[in-house]
């Protein structure tokens, strides 16, 4: 577990894949700098798995998933060999990228090893606020006027107090204090909006829950039908800016995987053994 | 290669119609190279389908006839990657051209993959919306192009490049087969399994032709400050711009042009450039009024730290306008200083700006040839220009090893060799110094998985091939 450099004034750093988000955040927390992913359990979450499963966070609509962060990695083929993709610099359109390839992919293709992200200043404000709504529908209006606004909100997520409480709309900002302000201020045009914070979101996630977490991605105009139409759902927490939608409850069971073919013929390129079982985070 | 079986040619009309096939070769000679001009090569034909069914039975005829198919938009790339170089069939985009639905609510566009970057902002500003990534070729090259390379452009600094806003698209596979990789139209953002969509994002149209794209659109920015800061000289410009970021600002550009571009810009188009600075940079800062006024002192003052001379705010849209007009017409101003140009498209880590200016300079000068500087600065990325004259005798052969000195510099500072122009045919040979044999191996490995033949846009990218070992402009431009 380790940092095998860090080149703040780059806005670069390179981790071995068993290191922790929360050691890698503490490690740039002295420049003021970090990596703009925020998925639940940092503490306990490697950046081996955080790769592998493309995670992300509330932060997401602002930042996007870790995709978007990667510059390089090394990774371990099936047989064995090392290979590196990618370059620790922010623009690369030298080979095929199978930095993108490989993220997500569950380690079923390689084994990443060690990744060099792109790293961000970290904004001088940040802000969060919440407004309550009777119906899904009423959540998701206001939700519509936020995303085609000219606000730039960094999270826009959508949740129902773990199955009990009202529909509550969580919005953040992030930037420099006058601006920050100034969005918080618009927003409470539009809505009552009280302060918040994201613990929403790490109380979806810590719930005990017996059932396991699921996922949906629709277009966020379709957002608010999709929800209405859900059945045996306990809890759920939406990205609603990005149409991501992760419940508890009986399987909605709308996965599509396409291109099949072409991933087998992937998989068998890279892993002809078989020897690469999915990972789940 | 074999000759071609001439009911081939007849099929292929009947397939893209009697003017969607070019086979004379006076008409071809449009199609022997792109932008990078040292290489040359005839394909054998050229097909325009207008339709995602017709590219399908073309691909699928080529296939039947084990022709290599070579996919194009308009030409705009910089590093030879549209070359027949073993002849073949070019399926050119340029009749895709509909911009086919825009999605305001939903912030998407479905678009066919011969449209031009700049028509899609064009269609959606008025609603305060953009296709955020903007190369200097954006009122030509196409969004399929774009795809080929992972274009950037000034804005990638913040913004990022053509992967982090092009959602999905569909790709014929060189046998015909019709693909759909990453969002499709009417779905979510995430799609289940790999991200093939990623994957073939800058694989240089070697993995087949895309006709439809989804793209992002992002909501334009409300407020603006850019500035010309005047210096001295490059080192002291490109400190600047490590400077900026060290203090935690990201500009949403930060565009570097030395002496001599500035001054091959200001003679062609009068905007008014100081012709005597060391060098210049654009600085960019984009987005609520509320704030940007405090981030701009700040970065007057790491420009006034290390030494600027001269800070000229635009204090209007037009000068903002024409600022931008400057930067974007840096390459068509060459044309009046030398004969013929190549450039390059290195990256360092933006701390090693200087170090690599200064190694341009000294290369250019031990091989006597004049050179010029553009660079995306904030990224890291260079364009260097080098000028040569395909006249004299050897001047072709010194252009190409300054240019090879510049890239391979760039990657011994732990960098790439091309930011966002691509290998091509132009760079192979860089391959095996940034990449080892087994990271060449797993690439080509991605590449056997959507063309197991090797029969799509072939003899680019990877180092050995055929082109190397007779690397001979066959004939240069008309004098």
């Amino acid at each position: 577990m380790s940092i095998v450099s860090y080149a703040p004034d780059d806005l670069t750093v390179t981790v071995t894949a068993d290191t922790t988000l929360a050691a890698l955040q503490q490690h740039l927390s002295p420049r003021n700098q970090w990596l703009p992913v925020d998925p639940p359990n940092p503490a306990r979450l490697t950046i081996g798995e955080i790769v592998n499963c493309d995670v992300s966070g509330p932060r997401r609509y602002g930042y996007g998933t870790v995709r978007e962060h990667v510059l390089s990695l090394r990774a371990e083929l099936a047989d064995g060999r090392m290979i590196k993709s990618g370059a620790s610099v922010v623009k690369n359109a030298a080979g095929y990228d199978l930095c993108r390839l490989f993220t997500g992919a569950r380690g079923e293709l390689a084994t990443v090893r060690e990744v060099c992200f792109k790293v961000q200043p970290r904004p001088e404000a940040e802000q969060f606020g919440k407004a309550e709504f009777p119906t899904v529908e009423a959540a998701c209006g206001f939700v519509e006027k936020l995303d085609t606004s000219e606000l730039t909100p960094t999270v826009l997520d959508l949740h129902n107090a773990g199955g009990a409480g009202p529909w509550t709309v969580v919005v953040g900002f992030a930037g420099t204090r006058e601006e920050v302000d100034w969005q918080r201020k618009q927003t409470g045009s539009l809505a009552a909006v009280a302060d918040a914070n994201l613990d929403h979101d790490e109380q979806f996630w810590s719930a005990t829950a017996a059932r396991p977490v699921r996922k949906l991605s629709v277009l966020p105009s379709k957002l608010a039908a999709t929800i209405a139409a859900m059945r045996g759902v306990t809890s759920l927490v939406a990205r609603a800016g990005n149409g991501i939608i992760y419940y508890r409850g009986e399987d909605q069971g709308t996965a599509i995987v396409p291109s099949t073919k072409l991933m087998q013929r992937l998989k068998h390129e890279f892993d002809p053994a078989k020897k690469l079982q999915a990972r789940h985070a | 290669m074999a000759a071609i079986a001439p009911s081939f040619f007849s099929e292929l009309r009947a397939i893209c119609g009697d003017d969607g096939v070019i086979t004379q070769s006076e008409r071809l000679m449009v199609y022997e190279c792109d932008a990078y001009t040292m290489e040359k090569h005839l394909p054998d034909a050229v097909a325009l389908p207008r339709t995602t069914e017709e590219v399908v039975r073309a691909v699928k005829l080529c296939a039947q006839h084990h022709l290599p198919i070579i996919p194009r938009g308009t030409g705009t790339s910089l590093s030879g990657a549209v070359l027949a170089v073993d002849g073949g069939i070019i399926i050119g985009t340029t009749r895709l051209n509909r911009i086919l639905n825009v999605d305001y609510r939903n912030r998407r566009a479905l678009v066919e993959a011969g449209v031009p970057n700049l028509w899609i902002t064009n269609a959606v500003k008025e609603r305060g919306l953009m296709f955020a990534p903007d190369p200097s070729s954006q009122p030509s090259s196409t969004i399929a192009g774009n795809i080929a390379f992972n274009a950037g452009g000034p804005h990638t600094l913040k913004h990022g490049a053509t992967t982090n806003h092009v959602l999905g698209f569909d790709l014929v596979l060189p046998d015909g087969e019709v693909v759909w990789l990453g969002s499709t139209p009417e779905g979510g953002d995430d799609v289940e399994g790999y991200d093939l969509r990623g994957a073939v994002i800058g694989s240089e149209g070697m993995f087949g032709v895309i006709t439809r794209v989804v793209v992002r659109l992002m909501k334009t920015p409300r407020a603006f400050r850019t500035m010309l800061a005047v210096f001295n000289s490059a080192d002291d410009a490109s400190h600047t711009v490590s400077d900026i970021i060290a203090a935690g600002i990201i500009p949403v550009a930060m565009e570097l042009m030395d002496q001599p571009i500035t001054r091959a810009i200001e003679e062609a188009y009068h905007f008014g450039l100081p012709m005597d600075a060391g060098a210049v940079l654009i600085i960019e800062l984009e987005g609520h009024e509320a704030g940007l006024d405090r981030q701009l002192e700040r970065v007057i003052e790491l420009c006034r730290k290390n030494r600027s001379r001269d800070l000229k705010p635009a204090r209007t849209p037009e000068e903002r306008a024409a600022l931008w007009k400057c930067r974007k017409s840096a390459f068509g101003a060459i044309g009046r200083i030398s004969p013929n140009f190549v450039t390059q498209d290195g990256v360092v880590p933006r701390t090693k700006l200087p170090e690599i200016m200064q190694f341009i300079y000294d290369a250019a000068k031990k091989l006597g040839l004049g050179v010029a500087n553009v660079a995306h600065a904030g990224d890291g990325n260079i364009h260097p220009i080098i000028f040569y004259d395909e006249r004299i005798e050897g001047d072709v052969e010194k252009a190409y090893a300054c240019s090879t000195a510049i890239v391979r510099r760039c990657i011994e500072l732990g960098g790439t060799a091309t930011g966002e122009h691509g290998i091509g045919v132009e760079k192979v040979e860089l391959m095996s110094l940034q990449y080892s044999a087994d990271d060449l191996e797993a690439m080509q490995r991605l590449r056997r998985a959507f063309d197991p033949e090797g029969r799509c846009n072939p003899h680019k990218m990877f180092p050995g091939g055929k082109r190397c070992l007779n690397f001979n402009p066959q004939r240069q431009v008309a004098i």
